[in-house]
């Protein structure tokens, strides 16, 4: 993985915390717990919540390491967690995914209240999908609990999570995207301005987003000292726990009236075409057998579960947030463990962000996939988008080692809707000037004319 | 309107104090409920079984 570093191997991504950070040696993955978070650590370790986290899937699990790889004056301990198979980012999230995220880390504030520590932070980048679940990765975030202080996490979980929960849920499914924008999450001001009117009735958004943004203008820089009275007990941070997740659970959105949410009810496939589809990508895969395929504009995961079957960790993406949603679902019913849907715009993908342009990888970056499926997308993007088939080559060679193409002539009927409201400026859009573009990147090993259909199916290696 | 970033993991003052508030309300609410699940078990009725401890992230 080609992650964003910066001197001697430490990750960009966590150079904000005191308590430790991560780094590479030799393409694993380690993190450094520094002597300043030695009693945290240990708190965690031995008062059993790292344990009953790790169980209930909610906490990655590391093994400590020793002899230290790196050492230092600052380090206590140097733990190796489980590596993630593939890092995603809160925009790319489908709602039940930023949702699954919301309850884990509300989850984990409870068992680790009870074990006498709290989240120190509640950032979703802090939450990543490993074998299908929202865990958290970064193992340094519990501080020890001291009775009587709020929640110092609290507005990070409503910007993060809550804010565009609610967005999302009762605006825009769209909103999420405000994510990209704000690193921190959706400014609560912003947030209680776009949200309906009608959310103040809601005792949750009430408090936890409208009243919370106009307590933060008003009080803005004051110094808030705690009086008598005015601590915050642990039944009050029960409380508060209690009342996020009950406004988190009755946020819901549910896919369909998006563009591609009923997508394979309109195509113009035939059962026998896309049997044999099907067909011929579970054959090229177990040919290839890659241990990361990417499924690009996989909607909900037809294709990407030829693949996944086959033992490759695949990510689906696609750019309707109806059919990620539909894919989640479908693969937290099925307790799929190597599938990963993700939202994803091709014309736009997600780019590198974050202080230097260094904490949070582009889509390019987190690549080469070892194999890419681009079923029907070739001329969304070739056609719809005016990208030039010899780039559109480039970028598939880029993405990834081999590339399972499909190419959808002018003469289908897909193709002709997206023609028949402008003008044709693709004169090299046949079948032989896409074979031109893309042998120039690639070896051709296959091409196969899908059955009852005008559309090729190619098996390529990149050169 | 400030427009100044609040400073990384403070709970600022805005947000310290909403959380006082929502603590009084809410605080209120886990007393009655507290009790009230006393109140049942004069009547036989046992509490459910404390479901952090088993319960699974959904």
């Amino acid at each position: 993985m080609m992650t964003n570093q910066v001197n001697s191997g430490q990750l960009a991504a966590s150079f904000r915390d005191p308590s430790g950070f991560l780094f590479s040696r030799g393409g694993v993955l380690y993190r450094q717990v520094n002597r300043k978070y030695e009693q945290e650590y240990m708190l965690l370790m031995e008062s059993g919540l790292y344990e009953k986290l790790v169980k209930a899937g909610l906490l990655i699990p590391h093994v400590e390491v020793d002899p230290l790889p790196v050492g230092g004056e600052m380090a206590f301990r140097v733990i190796q967690p489980e590596r993630v198979p593939f890092i995603s980012y809160p925009y790319e999230w489908s709602f039940g995914q930023l949702k699954d995220a919301a309850l884990a880390t509300l989850s984990i504030q409870r068992r680790a209240l009870k074990a006498g520590m709290s989240l120190k932070d509640a950032s979703a980048y802090n939450i990543q999908f490993v074998r299908g679940k929202a865990m958290l990765i970064d193992t340094l975030s519990f501080e020890i609990y001291k009775e009587g202080q709020p929640w110092v996490a609290y507005r990070q979980f409503c910007q993060h999570f809550l804010a565009p929960l609610a967005l999302m849920a009762l605006k825009d499914i769209r909103l999420n995207q405000l994510l990209r924008v704000y690193i921190d999450g959706v400014p609560l001001d912003l947030a209680s301005q776009l949200l309906p009117w009608t959310t103040r009735f809601n005792f949750g958004l009430l408090t936890n987003i409208h009243l919370h943004a106009s307590a933060q203008k008003k009080y803005a820089g004051e110094e808030v000292k705690s009086r008598g009275g005015a601590t915050f007990g642990r039944q009050a941070m029960t409380g508060l726990i209690d009342s996020l997740d009950a406004t988190v659970r009755k946020l819901n959105w549910n896919p369909g009236g998006t563009e591609w949410g009923n997508y394979y009810d309109i195509t113009n496939y035939s059962d026998a075409a896309f049997e044999h589809k099907k067909q011929l990508v579970d054959e090229w895969v177990k040919r290839v057998n890659p241990a990361l395929a990417w499924d690009l504009g996989a909607n909900n995961g037809i294709f990407s579960r030829v693949a996944s079957s086959n033992g490759s960790f695949v990510v689906a993406f696609d750019i309707d947030p109806a059919a990620v949603e539909q894919n989640y679902r479908q693969a937290k019913g099925e307790k799929t463990e190597n599938l990963l849907p993700l939202l994803l715009d091709l014309t736009n993908p997600s780019p590198s962000l974050g202080w230097a342009n260094r904490e949070r990888d582009s889509f390019g970056s987190r690549g080469p996939a070892n194999l890419v499926l681009a079923l029907a997308v070739i001329h969304h993007l070739a056609i719809s988008n005016n990208v030039p088939l010899p780039q559109l080559a480039d970028f598939f060679a880029e993405t990834g080692k081999w590339l399972v193409v499909e190419f959808v002539p002018k003469s289908d009927s897909q193709v002709r809707k997206l023609l028949a409201s402008r003008e044709d400026i693709f004169p090299n859009y046949t079948r032989e000037g896409f074979e031109a573009a893309f042998k120039k990147r690639f070896t051709i090993h296959h091409a196969a004319d899908v059955h009852e259909s005008e559309r090729v199916l190619y098996l390529m290696e990149g050169k | 309107m400030h427009f100044a970033p609040l400073p990384y993991l403070d709970p600022g003052s805005g947000s310290f104090l909403i959380q006082l508030l929502i603590a009084v309300l809410l605080g209120l609410a886990v007393a009655v409920r507290a009790s009230w699940s006393k109140i049942k078990g004069w009547f036989g009725i046992k509490p459910k079984a404390d479901e952090d401890d088993d319960e699974s992230s959904e």
